[in-house]
Order: structure tokens, then C-alpha cells, then sequence
């Protein structure tokens, strides 16, 4: 299990990429990033809901009640243009990180 | 659901009264969504809720960084608090011993008896100025690591 530490910076891209693929709930996002890293990272869902009202607040994403199949709503969120900026910037940096630590780990 | 709405308001009691009604408000509704999410997929109501309280984490899980500002805010008002606790150690003693003197100057005089329970009175403040020293030395310490 990798320490939750290491991806924390992260959280912000990872949640941003889950939102802009679909309109999801809070739930939703949590179960997503267990099912896809086949439960090797499991986010405490307080860091996670906490992150979601960050980016909230920043106006990265917005929220909307819709409707659920079997009555009951929930909150779903979904990607404003200005997170959409945010996350392209954020890849680029990612993507520039991936290869100044391969070169200074991988180093032989 | 009236477990969940306990369990979070329990969870972020401590967190400053400006912020706490509105994360309480988003939290819960999040874990109202799971569980009913869990209960969709065929878990038993009781089960859904003890699912999503185990794994929902900590109150530090929540605020990451916050959370040291918070406990230097709750450190600084504890040792507001144990300074008050002095003053009035303080002032009480001084009453107390006061009354003391009073009686032995006017009523009993001869010996000067009332060094003596004065002495015991002193500890009072004593034990607390101790006390006050000690968190203040406690905070350094902390600092330096």
C-alpha cells in the first residue's frame, strides 16, 4: 500500500481527472480510485471530501443535486472551464516531474 | 441516518465554530450518499453505516494541514486558562492569608502563628505557577523539534 502522503499533492489532478471524465458524487470518486488502483491506494475519505470542498471553493468544480434512480438526491460535480485550465497545467507539471525524477532515480 | 449526523458532528466538534456547521453539513450528506449508496448493493442498514464510519478516517485526515494551526490555537487557550487559574490562586491566597494575619494581630497576638498555615496556603499558587511553567516549557520543546 503506498503511503497517501506521497500522492496527497496530487489529489487535486486525480479528483479533477475523475470529474472532468463524468459528473460523479462523492462516493462515487472514492470507490473509483479503489477500483481503478485495485485497492493499492485507499484514500481516507475525510482527506478526500476535504479536498472536493477545496476545489469547490476555488471554483474549480461546481456542484448540482441530481436526481438518483431510486429516489433521494445527491451532490454531483462537475468541471467549470477554469478547472479544466487548472488540471491541463497540472498534467504539465506532472508529466515534467515524471521525468526529472526518473532521470535523477533511475539514473545508472 | 440519525448515526451518521452523531457520529460527524462528533467527529469535528472540535474544529472552530465558523467553520464547523458548514463541514458538518457537507460531510454528512456525502456519507448519507455512501451509505445508501452501500445499502443499493446489498448491504444491511446497520452494516452500511458501520462501513462508512470505519472508513471514513479522522478529524486531521480532514483538515491535513489546519490541523496543526488548530492544536496551537487550542495550546494557547489552555495556557490562557491555567494563567487564570494562577490569578485566582493568587488573589485567594492573599485573602486568605490577609484574614490570618488580621486575626493573629487583633485577636491572639503573642506568637505569630499564622506563618504557619500560610505556608500551607502558599502551595496552592505555587503548584499552579508550576503548572503554567511546565505547558510553557512543553510548547518550547515542540518548537525545537
Amino acid at each position: 500500500m503506498i503511503n497517501s502522503d506521497i500522492i496527497r499533492g496530487h489529489l487535486e489532478s486525480v479528483i479533477l481527472k475523475l470529474i472532468i471524465e463524468q459528473d460523479r458524487y462523492g462516493y462515487e470518486i472514492s470507490n473509483c480510485i479503489t477500483e481503478r488502483t485495485d485497492s493499492k491506494f485507499n484514500i481516507k475519505e475525510a482527506t478526500l471530501y476535504s479536498v472536493v470542498g477545496r476545489l469547490e471553493k476555488k471554483e474549480l468544480i461546481e456542484s448540482y443535486m441530481g436526481a438518483k434512480t431510486h429516489g433521494g438526491k445527491r451532490r454531483y460535480y462537475r468541471i467549470t472551464p477554469l478547472g479544466k485550465a487548472y488540471y491541463r497545467e497540472k498534467l504539465k507539471e506532472w508529466k515534467e516531474l515524471k521525468v526529472l525524477l526518473e532521470t535523477l532515480l533511475e539514473a545508472k | 441516518m440519525k448515526r451518521i449526523n452523531n457520529f460527524v458532528k462528533n467527529t469535528f466538534k472540535d474544529v472552530p465554530k465558523d467553520k464547523r456547521d458548514e463541514i458538518i453539513a457537507s460531510v454528512s450528506e456525502k456519507l448519507i450518499e455512501k451509505v445508501e449508496d452501500l445499502i443499493e448493493s446489498g448491504y444491511e442498514l446497520d452494516d452500511a453505516i458501520n462501513k462508512t464510519v470505519v472508513e471514513f478516517g479522522t478529524m486531521e485526515d480532514y483538515l491535513l494541514d489546519e490541523s496543526k494551526k488548530l492544536k496551537k490555537l487550542k495550546r494557547k487557550k489552555t495556557i490562557a486558562h491555567y494563567r487564570n487559574d494562577l490569578l485566582f490562586s493568587v488573589f485567594g491566597s492573599l485573602i486568605t492569608i490577609g484574614i490570618l494575619i488580621f486575626i493573629n494581630l487583633y485577636f491572639l497576638q503573642g506568637t505569630l502563628w499564622f506563618v504557619v498555615p500560610s505556608i500551607a496556603i502558599l502551595w496552592w499558587p505555587l503548584v499552579l505557577l508550576y503548572r503554567l511553567w511546565n505547558k510553557k516549557e512543553s510548547k518550547k520543546g515542540e518548537k525545537d523539534e
